[in-house]
Formats: structure tokens, C-alpha cells, sequence
């Protein structure tokens, strides 16, 4: 039996200006799926994600989490789901930005527990206990006084991580994780999200690191002006016989 | 020359001054976000309102300011003025002018803040008004303090102007001392004690900034 679609994007388009960013975009994420969104930059990748988390408007489209309608293409006008709904939306998922986005004032410990505490109203003990289990699998349980301009890059990072599981997503966006890190920090991040994807949190990542989306992923999308290029397996799409010109070209700048 | 009555007068002059000092300030500063605010409103009429109104409070003297406000309810309403609106007058004219000036270091400050903050808030699902208060609100004060202090001094000092309305606080005391004794002694004295007065608040910002340097 296939599990249940958590997410699904259909026929999305947004511009900026006249710049039409994303021409066409569909994408169905199965629960426990991951999926690597990977392209050049300029290509749509990180809008996709904006536009699914609700960051920015689409000119077009329909988006839907856990068959709750959140947006749709009314005769070419976007309409949203009402403030009760989207704010619900928050317990559907969860972003990772490139750059952390950590609250500076608080520490690691109100990072993570002042969002389930003050929005989600989980009591506050109850707050504190889950941060510790997740400070506790991301390696970082001595660090929960800290705060985030006392941690190198890669810890804030898996702060931040560790913030967005706190309060329990069905589905896990990561806007380039790793991008604003010194490669020798990228590692520990990346470890964090395998083991993510080892306990089948639905992930939607949008990455550079061909190797780790092909080693991590269910599923890639090479995106590139707006469309998707290709889609498929990691295995048919970097070992199969490929016939899209471009991604061979693409993944062949990452080829060591 | 520097004798007890002297000092007394001067010093009762100087409880004015502060009061004057400390009352703008409790209503300059909430008013200057509230009016930062609006300047940044998607409101175009309220934000082109706000945008006349800092104009012409930071085009125009403060003294001149203080006039009208003292004597608006005559010419606009018909008033009668009493003598006790005096001070009233002048912690108005300081508020509105203050509150424009620092409308606008909020203003710089609110939009020196990463949008990435205010976006990491949505996401969470904070409310609008949760993520100003909790989450911009913070950082905003942190980095205000150094302009802030400098508009503050720039008030302890600006508070002689209310002589025109003749509330007698200092420097209006130690003109008059002056004048009587034919001295600059008392002028000297009042700027001596300007100068105490804006050494305890720069000590009191710089408190307060290190206080905040938990963060980056």
C-alpha cells in the first residue's frame, strides 16, 4: 500500500516582475519520501520552496498539504485558504533556511521551545523535555545555554533544524542547508539529515551536494528556466541511460 | 560669587529640567514606534500623513513649536489659556517633536533587521504581533541605543528652551540670576550642571548597551 501524499504542488508558476521564475511545476511527496530539488542557480529551486511554504504568493497553481487545500488557480485569480486554515499550516511543515535564521537574543534552548510554548501552547516543561531529546540526537545537548553567535556555523544550523522538528512537521523543506557553511562543516549537517531520512521524516530539499541528494534521496528533480528537466530515482537519473542533454552536462560539473 | 541661595535656586530650576527631561521621554519614545510604524505602513495615506508630520517637526525650530503649541487652543479653539498649561505645553512640543526624531531611528532600526527574522517567525507561526514583540522588538532596542543616546543628550540640553513659555527651569534661572548680578557665574554653574546631568545619562546608555551585549 502506498502511503498517504502529504504534499502536492500542481501547475505552480510565480514571476517577479516580468521575470517568470517558475513557468510549470507539479510535485507529489509521498510520506516518508525524500526528495532533492537540484539545478543551476537561477533555475526556480529555492521559490519552489518559498512558494510551498507560503513565504511568497503564486501567480498560479494549487498547493495542498494532508488534503487540505492551502491555495488555488481560481479562473487565474490565486485564492487562499482562510486565516484559521493557514495558520494551521504550521503544523504541516517546517523550513530550514541557507541561513539559519536563528533568533540571536534567545539561547539554543529558547530557539527551539519559545515557537511549541507561545504558539503551539505545549506547556512549558513538556517544551523543554522535547528539546533535550532533539539537542540530544543532533549532538548538541551541551550547548542549550549558548546562544547562536557563540556556535560555528554547523551548530546553528542543526539548531535550527532542531528548532523546526520541535514542533512536529509532517513534511521538512531545506532551503540549501549547507550553502552558507565552510565545507569542512557541511559534513556534520548532512549527517544530520541522513539520519533524518533514515527515520522517514518526509524531506524536500533543494541542494548542491549532488553526491549527498543522490546517496540521501528517493527522488531528484533537476529543475532548470522555470520547468523540471527530468525526474526520477537517483539511479536512473545518474546512472540510467539518460537522455535530457542538459542534466548530464549539470552533473557532470560535479562529477569527481 | 557661588553662593547657597544661588544654588538652590539653580537646583530647584534643575528638578524642572529633569522633570521635563524624564516626562518627554516617557512619551516620545512609545509615540516615535507607534509614528515609525506608521511611516512604514502599506497605509499610503496614513505612511504620507506620518511623512508631513516628521517634516515639519524636523523642519521647523523646537522654539517655534513650543509657541504654537501653547497657543493653539486660543487660536484654533477659543480657548482661554491658563498660566498652568505652561509646562503642559512644553512636555507636548517636546513629545511630538522627540517622538518624529525618534520615530525615524527606530525606523532605520526596525528595517536594519534581517528579513530572514521576520520569515523564520511566519514559518513558526507567530502571529504579527508576536514576532515584532518577541522577536524584532528585541533587536531593534539593541541597535537604537547609540542613536537614541544621542538624541536624549541632545534633549537634556534642548529643555532650556522652554523658557519661552516661561517655565522657569534652569537655564531661564540662571539668566535671570545672572542678569540681577551682572555675572556669568550662574550661566557657567547651569552649564556645569548640563553637563553632570548628560555624563550620568551617557553612563546610564552605556549601562544599558552592555547589558544588551548578551547577543549579536
Amino acid at each position: 500500500m502506498e502511503n498517504d501524499i502529504l504534499l502536492e504542488i500542481k501547475n505552480l508558476r510565480k514571476s517577479f516582475d516580468s521575470l517568470e521564475v517558475i513557468k510549470d511545476f507539479s510535485l507529489q511527496v509521498r510520506e516518508g519520501e525524500v526528495v532533492s530539488i537540484i539545478g543551476p542557480s537561477g533555475s526556480g529551486k529555492s521559490t519552489i520552496l518559498r512558494c510551498a511554504t507560503l513565504l511568497e504568493k503564486m501567480d498560479g497553481g494549487s498547493l495542498e498539504y494532508v488534503g487540505h487545500k492551502l491555495a488555488w488557480d481560481n479562473d487565474g485569480r490565486m485564492e487562499y485558504a482562510d486565516k484559521k486554515e493557514l495558520k494551521k499550516c504550521h503544523e504541516y511543515f517546517g523550513l530550514v533556511f541557507q541561513n539559519f535564521n536563528l533568533f540571536p537574543h534567545y539561547t539554543v534552548m529558547q530557539n527551539i521551545t519559545d515557537a511549541p510554548v507561545r504558539v503551539c501552547k505545549i506547556p512549558k516543561e513538556k517544551a523543554v523535555q522535547k528539546a533535550e531529546e532533539l539537542l540530544m540526537k543532533l549532538g548538541l545537548e551541551d550547548k542549550a545555554d549558548y546562544y547562536p553567535h557563540q556556535l560555528s556555523g554547523g551548530q546553528q544550523q542543526r539548531v535550527s533544524i532542531a528548532r523546526a522538528l520541535a514542533l512536529e512537521p509532517r513534511v521538512l523543506f531545506f532551503d540549501e542547508p549547507t550553502s552558507a557553511l565552510d565545507p569542512e562543516l557541511t559534513g556534520e549537517v548532512l549527517k544530520v539529515i541522513k539520519q533524518l531520512a533514515e527515520a522517514h521524516m518526509t524531506m524536500i530539499i533543494v541542494t548542491h551536494e549532488m553526491q549527498f541528494a543522490r546517496e540521501v534521496s528517493n527522488r531528484i528533480v533537476f529543475m532548470e528556466h522555470g520547468v523540471i528537466q527530468a525526474m526520477g530515482t537517483p539511479k536512473e537519473l545518474f546512472e540510467g541511460e539518460e537522455t535530457n542533454e542538459r542534466l548530464k552536462e549539470f552533473v557532470g560539473k560535479f562529477a569527481v | 560669587m557661588i553662593d547657597s541661595t544661588m544654588l538652590a535656586q539653580l537646583g530647584s530650576g534643575m528638578i524642572r529640567s529633569v522633570e521635563i527631561f524624564f516626562l518627554t521621554l516617557l512619551f516620545s519614545l512609545p509615540l516615535g514606534m507607534l509614528v515609525a510604524l506608521g511611516r512604514m505602513s502599506r497605509f499610503k495615506i496614513l505612511s504620507a500623513v506620518i511623512k508631513v508630520y516628521i517634516a515639519i517637526m524636523r523642519g521647523t525650530p523646537l522654539m517655534l513649536q513650543l509657541i504654537v503649541v501653547y497657543f493653539a487652543p486660543y487660536y484654533v479653539f477659543g480657548l482661554n489659556i491658563s498660566s498652568g498649561f505652561r509646562f503642559t505645553a512644553v512636555i507636548i512640543a517636546f513629545s511630538i517633536n522627540y517622538a518624529a526624531y525618534f520615530a525615524e531611528i527606530f525606523r532605520a532600526g526596525i528595517q536594519s533587521i534581517p528579513v530572514g527574522q521576520t520569515e523564520a517567525a511566519k514559518i513558526l507561526g507567530y502571529s504579527h504581533a508576536q514576532t515584532f514583540m518577541k522577536i524584532i522588538l528585541p533587536q531593534v532596542i539593541k541597535r537604537v541605543i547609540p542613536p537614541v543616546t544621542n538624541e536624549t543628550i541632545t534633549l537634556v540640553k534642548d529643555t532650556s528652551l522652554s523658557f519661552v513659555l516661561s517655565v522657569t527651569e534652569m537655564f531661564t534661572i540662571a539668566k535671570q540670576i545672572g542678569a540681577k548680578t551682572a555675572s556669568i557665574t550662574p550661566l557657567m554653574v547651569a552649564g556645569l550642571f548640563y553637563f553632570i546631568f548628560n555624563y550620568v545619562v551617557a553612563f546610564g546608555m552605556d549601562y544599558f548597551e552592555k547589558k544588551m551585549s548578551y547577543f549579536r
